[in-house]
């Protein structure tokens, strides 16, 4: 029998040419997050964020989702910007979400490879999409 | 609106007759399907086994992730272990997939230990009892200490505690 699962779906839509919008979900046995936020494509810039605790641990965790602010002005393309968001939103606030965001900026490139990638099949059927995305760049 | 791009990522533990655990990590998205398997022994968590599998369009590392998963049988999980991971699976001529993979199985694993002390915590419906029942979590796992804003010096849970 499993004794822990964990999912996590992230999933990336394009308001406009400028922004990149993802929705990520952490569910596991313990705890159940939600994360929304907005990213600027050129730098990697967090424009806007909120979160959603459905399950949680202690009756601190809520006081939390107010810290996730501290990420808007933070770039997913800055040095080291995984552990920024670790140390700033998961040891200031709530871990979970650092995770959920972290895996959002683990999405970012593939997002972008993706998208371009289908935008050139639409006009090229035939298109070498290895080739495509060996030579594809941010 | 529609999504362009779609990333699910599932990680289990599964308790096995011998006393192991079998961790699976999966993922799947628009441009890349990978399986890393790990079974990890108790009592000091060491990586027994490890096995990758990655498919579609692979990232870097990717051709070489089923040899180069194997570097990191015989590791513990425990302390260090991000630098370790890292060390042995990252960098230049790593694959950062599978770094991520160990570091969430190892992850779950840890959960997987945390579940059953919390399940007991939601019996308790007395704030004194429960606040109690945290500081003794906090006492035998003092890695929790300042890990989040629950845990923090000023937490209404961590008061009388010296840790």
């Amino acid at each position: 029998m499993i004794s822990f699962n964990r999912s996590q779906i992230i999933g990336a839509e394009f308001p406009d040419s400028e922004i990149i919008r993802f929705n990520g979900i952490q569910e596991d046995h313990i705890y159940g997050m939600e994360i929304n936020m907005e990213v600027r494509i050129k730098d990697g810039e967090i424009l806007k964020i909120e979160g959603n605790m459905k399950r949680y641990t202690t009756p601190v965790c809520p006081n939390a989702i107010p810290i996730l602010q501290t990420a808007v002005g933070k770039s997913l393309r800055d040095e080291g910007w995984e552990s920024k968001i670790m140390k700033e939103i998961g040891r200031k606030g709530c871990e979970h979400f650092a995770e959920i965001i972290i895996e959002c900026g683990h999405c970012f490139d593939p997002a972008l490879r993706s998208r371009d990638l289908s935008l050139a099949l639409e006009k090229d059927p035939a298109l070498d999409q290895e080739q495509y995305l060996k030579n594809w760049s941010a | 609106m529609i999504q362009r791009f779609l990333r699910n990522k599932v990680v289990e533990v599964e308790p096995r007759p011998d006393g192991t655990l079998e961790v699976s990590w999966r993922l799947t998205d628009d441009l890349l399907k990978a399986e890393v398997r790990t079974v990890v022994q108790l009592p000091d968590m060491e990586i027994l086994e490890a096995d990758a599998k990655l498919d579609r369009f692979l990232p870097q590392g990717g051709e070489v992730a089923s040899e180069l998963i194997k570097k990191i049988e015989g590791i513990n999980i425990g302390g260090g272990l991000r630098k370790i991971v890292a060390g042995l699976l990252g960098g230049p001529d790593g694959c950062p997939i599978l770094v991520t993979a160990i570091l969430e199985s190892a992850n779950a694993v840890i959960l997987h230990f945390t579940r059953p002390g919390l399940h007991l915590s939601e019996s308790m419906t007395d704030p004194t009892e429960l606040k109690e029942g945290f500081q003794f979590m906090l006492q035998t796992n003092p890695r929790l200490v300042r890990s989040c804003i629950a845990f923090q010096d000023d937490s209404p849970l961590m008061e009388g505690l010296n840790l």
